[in-house]
C-alpha cells in the first residue's frame, strides 16, 4: 500500500477518506485538519489560554500535543478520580506527559476531597460516570475561572460524538440534542467557553497520531466503562463504518450542519444564581456537585454516625 | 494481516497492529517469528 501524497510505503489506511499515508504525510495531514476545524469552527484564536482537561489517555494527551506543537498557550488540567490502581497509573502519565515538554500542567484530587468516584458511586447508588461526569464538569469549570483561562479544550473524538448522538436519538433527547456541538458558548459568567477539537477526528486516527508522536498514553480503560452503554452505540457504529466506511462522520456532520438547528435552545431554568456552598452558578440553592457532595456527606455519617461524633 | 484480523473478529479501525517501532497495514504481510502488538483503540464509558 502506498502513501496517498508522497507515493512512498504507507503506514496507516484510512477507508473513510479513502487514502493511505506514510508516516510524515499522516502527521501533517492530521495535524492540519484538526487546526482548520478549530479555525472553521472558531473554537479559539492563537494567545488564548487554555485549559486542556487530560485524562492520561490518548485523546487528551494527543490533543494536547497538537496544540502545544502549534504553538497554542495551554494548561493541562487532569483530576485525579480516586479509582484504585487505574487512577495513578492516568495521573503518571499526565506528569511524565508535561514534564517531558515543559509544559504548565495542574491537579485536583476527588480522593483528597473525600470523593473519590467508587465512594460517591456506593453512596448514591447510581452508576460510577454518572458521578465521574458531573465531577469532572464542575472541576473543569472551577479550574478555567480559577486559572483565567478563556477556553476549556476536551478531547472527544468522532467515535464519542457518533455514539452520545445515537444515544440522544433513539431517546429522542431534544435538550441533549441542542447541546450537542463541537462549540458551547458560555451561558454564565464564571463559565468559559467548550469546545471538541477532534469531534470528527476517529479514534483510529487518533491513537495512530499518539503512537506516532511516541505519547505514552494510558492504554487501559477504565474499569468502570465495562458494560456501559456509549461502548454498546460505539461497537453498533463500529459495525455500520467497516460496512459503510464514511457513515461515522456524515452521521455527525450532517447532523451538526443540517439537523441540530431544528432543535431549540432550552429556555433557561434561572439565570445568574448561585451555589451557596461554593459560589459557581447553581440552578438551585446548591450546585448539582455540592448537592451530590452533601447527599455523599450525609451517607457517610449514616454508615459511620460514631466516627463523625469524634 | 488481514486474516489475522478476521480470525480474532477484529475490526480493522478498532486496533492498531505495531510491529516495532511501525504501525502495519491490512496488507501487511507476517513472518512466522513476528511479534506484534494489538492495541484497542476503543475508550470511554
Amino acid at each position: 500500500m502506498k502513501c496517498t501524497r508522497c507515493g512512498e510505503p504507507a503506514e496507516i489506511a484510512l477507508r473513510a477518506h479513502n487514502a493511505s499515508f506514510c508516516r510524515p504525510c499522516f502527521l501533517f495531514w492530521f495535524e492540519r485538519r484538526t487546526l482548520k476545524q478549530i479555525e472553521n469552527e472558531a473554537m479559539f484564536v492563537p494567545g488564548q489560554k487554555l485549559l486542556v482537561a487530560v485524562s492520561g489517555g490518548k485523546d487528551s494527551l494527543a490533543l494536547w500535543e497538537l496544540l502545544s506543537r502549534a504553538g497554542h498557550d495551554t494548561l493541562g488540567f487532569h483530576l485525579e478520580l480516586g479509582i484504585d490502581g487505574y487512577s495513578r497509573q492516568s495521573l503518571d502519565r499526565c506528569q511524565a506527559f508535561a514534564e517531558a515538554r515543559g509544559l504548565r500542567f495542574e491537579v485536583r484530587s476527588l480522593a483528597t476531597a473525600n470523593m473519590a468516584v467508587p465512594e460517591m458511586a456506593s453512596a448514591t447508588h447510581r452508576p460510577p460516570c454518572a458521578a465521574c461526569g458531573k465531577a469532572k464538569r464542575y472541576y473543569f469549570d472551577q479550574a478555567a475561572l480559577e486559572f483565567r483561562c478563556e477556553v476549556l479544550v476536551t478531547g472527544h473524538n468522532l467515535d464519542d460524538e457518533a455514539a452520545r448522538l445515537l444515544g440522544n436519538v433513539l431517546r429522542w433527547r431534544e435538550e441533549q440534542l441542542f447541546r450537542q456541538s463541537p462549540v458551547l458558548e458560555s451561558r454564565h459568567p464564571k463559565f468559559v467557553r467548550k469546545v471538541k477539537p477532534f469531534f470528527l477526528a476517529s479514534e483510529y486516527e487518533i491513537a495512530a497520531y499518539a503512537f506516532m508522536r511516541k505519547i505514552d498514553y494510558q492504554v487501559q480503560e477504565c474499569p468502570n466503562a465495562a458494560g456501559a452503554t456509549q461502548l454498546t452505540y460505539k461497537r453498533m457504529l463500529d459495525d455500520l463504518e467497516h460496512e459503510s466506511p464514511g457513515s461515522k462522520s456524515a452521521f455527525v456532520g450532517d447532523f451538526l450542519r443540517r439537523g441540530r438547528a431544528n432543535f431549540a435552545e432550552p429556555a433557561s431554568r434561572s439565570d445568574g444564581g448561585t451555589c451557596t456552598n461554593c459560589g459557581m452558578p447553581a440552578f438551585h440553592e446548591l450546585c448539582s456537585f455540592c448537592s451530590l457532595r452533601r447527599e455523599v456527606e450525609r451517607k457517610r455519617t449514616d454508615r459511620n454516625p460514631g466516627r463523625e461524633k469524634n | 494481516m488481514h486474516a489475522l484480523l478476521h480470525r480474532l473478529q477484529l475490526l480493522p479501525s478498532t486496533v492498531l497492529v505495531i510491529r516495532g517501532d511501525a504501525l502495519l497495514t491490512e496488507d501487511a504481510v507476517l513472518e512466522p517469528d513476528d511479534e506484534i502488538e494489538i492495541r484497542s483503540v476503543i475508550s470511554g464509558g
